[in-house]
């Protein structure tokens, strides 16, 4: 049937009409995700309010932990000089509001009495704090206060985007059919697993859990969607691993949510936690399997696993803290050992990328707990000596980036794979030469570390960027949530969690375009790697629970 | 929360540099895209070559120069003037980096940034490329080099199309010899460098052009001045050799018999400044470019040059060097009054749709040469060819000329020049010839040129502008 020139030439139009419609829809997705993120939001009305015994001052209660204290930058400023600077640490949980005791000189008392390390409050009660009185109060409770307007929700139906992001996915899956010319069913078998898990978790999500935002999954979704469908063009039998690693990665997430839930409960495990993460890196280190370089793989049975991706979020878990436990202990002495445990791990596994992505990380956590400059330079000028003398000493590691920007230059040699990467990308132009008409994948790991470079090919420069924007407004979103998140815990993991996938996105990108050197990293959804895409969606789980949506549900009212 | 809210500002950092990266990237793929996707390992080109689906080039009258068919590079059917444009049209492997099918790939391979090498109808279509060249008028004066080495370059000095560019040794491009890289007897020397764009030779006697030029702007009395020629003259020690000895002679003489010791003198007497004030204003030490291909540099410089070098860089000896392209357009300038019109070879590049998306037409390029100096010189040029040369090499032309014959070193025969132009209005064409090794400048560049001029006077539409 494909013989007849004319009907070939029709047919290649419509399959260049699919590869424009494709990054255009999936421009549009990304937009109304990101849209109906903020649009969903709640606005920044007080929750409960508190009032002065003595001047009958009302101070309105913002945040879901608010710090108290004589100093500038905290939430509830108290102008009394037998207050301490960082006094005391307001917090809404699941069981009503909190009073925490942040080590003052003169203590704290709720009703009189003194609060020993925290005590529950309810409304009517007093706090005192130095000679300060203050009673919670709900807003209702104040006349001049208007009650919180209920502003009408302008959010993108969760049914029409996932069902645009099907819609791409069934495009993708007719050019995978068609690729090389020749019609071939294998591509509609991941396809049909696909729409059957994202379907599947909206339902359970939505009406099993009741939530209301489906927008951050939606964005997974597509960007995994996109690919999986990239490695249907060249082998169907590739995608399955990652379609299962899809799933693992669906459950972690949800498991995580659900963990994350009692901030109480994550506070307890985090030193469990820390201590596995650093058992995780010894047993790689002793049973690691050289990979390209670096031994970050150890194999179990059949499937081998990259245990740095899950150390990632266990990274994360013991940088983040509640407030109340910020303004306790201020020193980061714990997390800094602990990342340098880490780093100096991931050096032993001379996998450099990684190591680069965990600092910067490290970098974020710790100046978002301490907000010291002083610190972070510290730290970075340590980090510079590290690497000067690791350069002085192992300068085989300096041959590793030898090639960076000269990459013509050794284009046979050392910049084999960058060089490629551009050509081909040059080749694809805006739209692509269609899925599985690329070149690219014949060159060593073009579906993982390449990966931009053979989105570039075949499907087009459009949405390569698509693809790379929308995990950088990943970044937007985490830090424009953060002080609606229910506890900073929640703010500083979604930042950690979003600044560390941007990173890793840029070293994936541009060190494949020749940027910046060539690390050996995955771009975050999309690449080949079961352990990258389920360490991924947990990543991505620490977003979600900084939306105070997630959890709405549970919300007592 | 709110210091918290305000330290995840940090977190734009991160976007910013996020930002530059793309930035950077995005730059260097709009401007570089073109060279990236022509690699020779690409393999959406071809698998047999860079060029399997590219457009045509064609010379001034339609004649297929090269084509794709069937996934293959096919060019001209004459082997002459397959060899006779090689330089212009370039090779299949694009080593030949001053072509056309080189510096023009992206457009006949049909790249652009938008589609990259895609079409929707999924086969590669580019652009075809007309050039101003004459292959017929190429075909001759290749035959005219027949073994010898060298270049020659003509255009029209009024309408600025190149007609002829001929660099020898060249070969075969659509019966690539198997010796070719292998060869060691010399043959191929340098086979790949286009020598009319390219190549820096030592002028010799044809720089006595500019030697004039400065003496013509700076010297009043110069048409009354008389030289003392005995074959030589020391200067700090170092012997000034002319060819012969000349006795008492004047200007004009001295540049038709081209005599050394006048013109060392000259250079001397006007200094250093002056002598590098008309070369560079006359287009040394700076590159130009044709149709967006660059020339190598010509070179003058006596910064740190003896009294004695000073006399030698005076008749073109000494460090100096130029090209063909240079030269005829020199010869353009004062052909032209001063003021040379830009050579172009693009006369158009049209898609696969037949939009013109370039097309070569006149401009004027800057200035070489002040009016009354370029009106003494042509004027003294043309005496050389009447008195010196002989009209009969190029009859009814009326040539202005100069030949040159530059001594090499190394105990090899010197390279021989001419350059010059027809100051006759139905054939304005400007020239420069230069022949490795061929001793004396009228006898071997003489031929070349006077084969050439006569087959460019036969070109129909000459002089119509």
């Amino acid at each position: 049937m494909l013989d007849n020139p004319v009907i070939q030439n029709i047919f290649s139009v419509a399959l260049y009409l699919l590869r424009i419609a494709v990054p255009l829809l999936s421009i549009v997705v990304v937009c109304r995700c990101f849209h109906s993120l903020k649009a969903g939001r709640r606005r920044e009305d007080p929750v409960v309010i508190l009032q002065d015994m003595v001047t009958k001052e009302i101070i309105p209660v913002l945040y879901w932990e608010n710090s108290l204290g004589r100093s500038r930058s905290c939430d509830i400023v108290l102008h009394d000089s037998t207050v301490s600077r960082d006094h005391a640490v307001l917090m809404r949980r699941e069981s009503g509001w909190i009073v925490v005791d942040t080590n003052s000189k003169a203590g704290t008392r709720v009703n009189g009495k003194k609060v020993e390390d925290r005590a529950q409050i309810l409304p009517g009660d007093v706090i005192t704090l130095g000679s300060t009185s203050l009673m919670l109060k709900r807003t209702s409770e104040a006349k001049n206060l208007k009650p919180p307007k209920r502003r009408r929700v302008h959010a993108a139906s969760p049914f029409g985007l996932l069902f645009v992001v099907m819609l791409i996915q069934i495009m993708l899956c007719i050019e995978a059919c068609f690729a090389g010319g020749q019609f071939n069913y294998m591509p509609l078998i991941p396809l049909g697993v696909l729409v059957v898990m994202e379907w599947g978790f909206y339902l359970y999500s939505m009406k099993g859990l009741n939530r209301v935002s489906f927008e951050l999954e939606t964005v997974g979704f597509l960007l995994s969607g996109i690919g999986i469908m990239l490695l249907c063009g060249s082998g169907v039998e590739a995608t399955y691993i990652q379609l299962g690693a899809l799933l693992l990665g669906i459950v972690l997430f949800c498991v995580m949510i659900w963990f994350m839930n009692d901030l109480e409960r994550v506070m307890r495990w985090r030193l469990a936690i820390a201590i596995g993460a650093i058992v995780l890196f010894a047993i790689n280190l002793v049973f690691a399997s050289e990979n390209n370089g670096a031994r970050n793989w150890i194999s179990l049975g059949p499937v081998s696993v990259q245990p740095s991706e899950f150390i990632k979020i266990a990274f994360v878990f013991v940088g983040a803290s509640t407030l109340d436990r910020l303004q306790t202990a201020r020193n980061l002495s714990g997390f800094i050992l602990f990342g340098g445990v880490c780093l100096g791990a991931l050096f032993l596994m001379r996998d450099f990328g990684t190591a680069c992505i965990f600092f910067v990380t490290f970098l974020i956590i710790a100046f978002m707990r301490s907000g010291s400059v002083r610190t972070i330079a510290l730290i970075c000028s340590a980090a510079v000596f590290g690497v000067f003398l690791i350069l002085r000493f192992r300068p085989y590691v300096a041959q590793r980036f030898a090639a960076w920007r000269h990459v013509w230059e050794f284009a046979n040699e050392a910049g084999y794979q960058q060089t490629r990467v551009l050509t081909y990308t040059a080749s694809g132009g805006f739209f692509g030469v269609g899925l599985g008409n690329g070149y690219l994948k014949s060159v060593f790991a073009s579906t993982s570390d390449l990966v931009f470079g053979m989105v570039c090919e075949e499907l087009g420069l459009i949405l390569g960027l698509t693809i790379v924007l929308a995990i950088a407004l990943l970044v937007f979103y985490a830090r424009s949530d953060v002080t609606r998140s229910r506890s900073t815990f929640y703010s500083i993991s979604a930042c950690a969690a979003a600044g560390m996938m941007l990173f890793q996105t840029c070293l994936n990108v541009f060190g494949a375009t020749d940027v910046l050197p060539l690390t050996g990293v995955t771009l975050p959804f999309v690449s080949q790697g079961g352990s990258s895409m389920v360490a991924v969606w947990g990543l991505l789980a620490f977003i979600k629970a900084s939306d105070e949506r997630t959890y709405a549900v549970r919300k007592r009212k | 929360m709110k210091t918290t809210g305000t330290r995840s500002l940090i977190l734009f950092l991160l976007t910013g540099g996020f930002l530059v990266g793309l930035v950077i990237f995005l730059a260097s793929l709009v401007m570089e895209g073109g060279n990236w996707a022509f690699q020779p390992y690409n393999k959406h080109l071809s698998s047999g070559g860079q060029l399997s689906y590219a457009g045509e080039v064609l010379d001034r009258n339609g004649t297929v120069l090269a084509q794709s068919k069937d996934g293959e590079r096919l060019y001209n059917d004459d082997e002459l003037v397959r060899r006779a444009t090689l330089h212009a049209v370039g090779d299949t492997m694009g080593y030949i980096s001053t072509g056309v099918q080189y510096s023009y790939r992206a457009e006949l391979a049909g790249y652009n940034i938008f589609t990259g090498l895609a079409t929707p109808t999924g086969e590669t279509t580019g652009s075809d490329i007309q050039l101003t060249l004459d292959s017929n008028l190429s075909k001759v004066t290749l035959q005219a080099f027949g073994n010898q080495k060298g270049a020659a370059v003509l255009y029209n000095y009024k309408t600025g199309e190149l007609l002829c560019m001929v660099s020898s040794p060249t070969f075969d491009p659509g019966n690539v010899p198997a010796d070719l890289n292998t060869d060691t007897s010399g043959k191929y020397e340098g086979v790949y460098l286009n020598r009319a764009l390219s190549a820096s030779y030592t002028p010799g006697s044809i720089f006595k052009i500019v030697t004039s030029a400065a003496a013509i702007e700076n010297i009043p009395d110069l048409d009354t001045r008389t030289f003392n020629c005995q074959g030589e003259i020391t200067v700090n020690g170092n012997k000034i050799t002319c060819l012969s000895r000349h006795g008492n002679i004047g200007f004009k003489d001295g540049l038709a018999k081209s005599c050394n010791i006048v013109f060392a003198e000259l250079a001397m007497e006007l200094g250093k400044e002056k002598m590098t004030a008309a070369a560079e204003a006359m287009g040394f030490n700076r590159s130009f470019d044709l149709d967006g291909i660059p020339t190598s540099k010509s070179q003058y410089d006596v910064s740190d040059a003896e009294e004695n070098e000073l006399a030698w860089s005076g008749v073109g000896q000494y460090t100096d060097l130029t090209n063909p392209y240079h030269m005829m357009l020199l010869m353009g300038a004062i052909a032209n009054g001063g003021t040379p019109v830009k050579p172009y070879m693009i006369e158009s590049i049209t898609t696969h749709f037949g939009l013109v998306t370039k097309a070569g037409h006149t401009q004027n390029d800057r200035q070489l040469v002040q009016a009354d100096t370029a009106a003494k010189l042509k004027e003294a040029m043309r005496y050389n060819v009447t008195s010196e040369y002989g009209d009969n090499l190029f009859p009814n032309m009326a040539v202005c000329a100069k030949t040159g014959t530059a001594e090499v070193g190394g105990g090899k025969e010197p390279n021989a020049w001419m350059v010059g132009f027809s100051s006759n209005e139905q054939t304005p064409y400007a020239f420069a010839v230069v022949v490795e090794n061929g001793a004396s400048g009228i006898r071997a560049a003489g031929g070349v040129a006077s084969a050439m001029m006569a087959e460019a006077a036969k070109i129909p539409s000459a002089g119509s502008e």
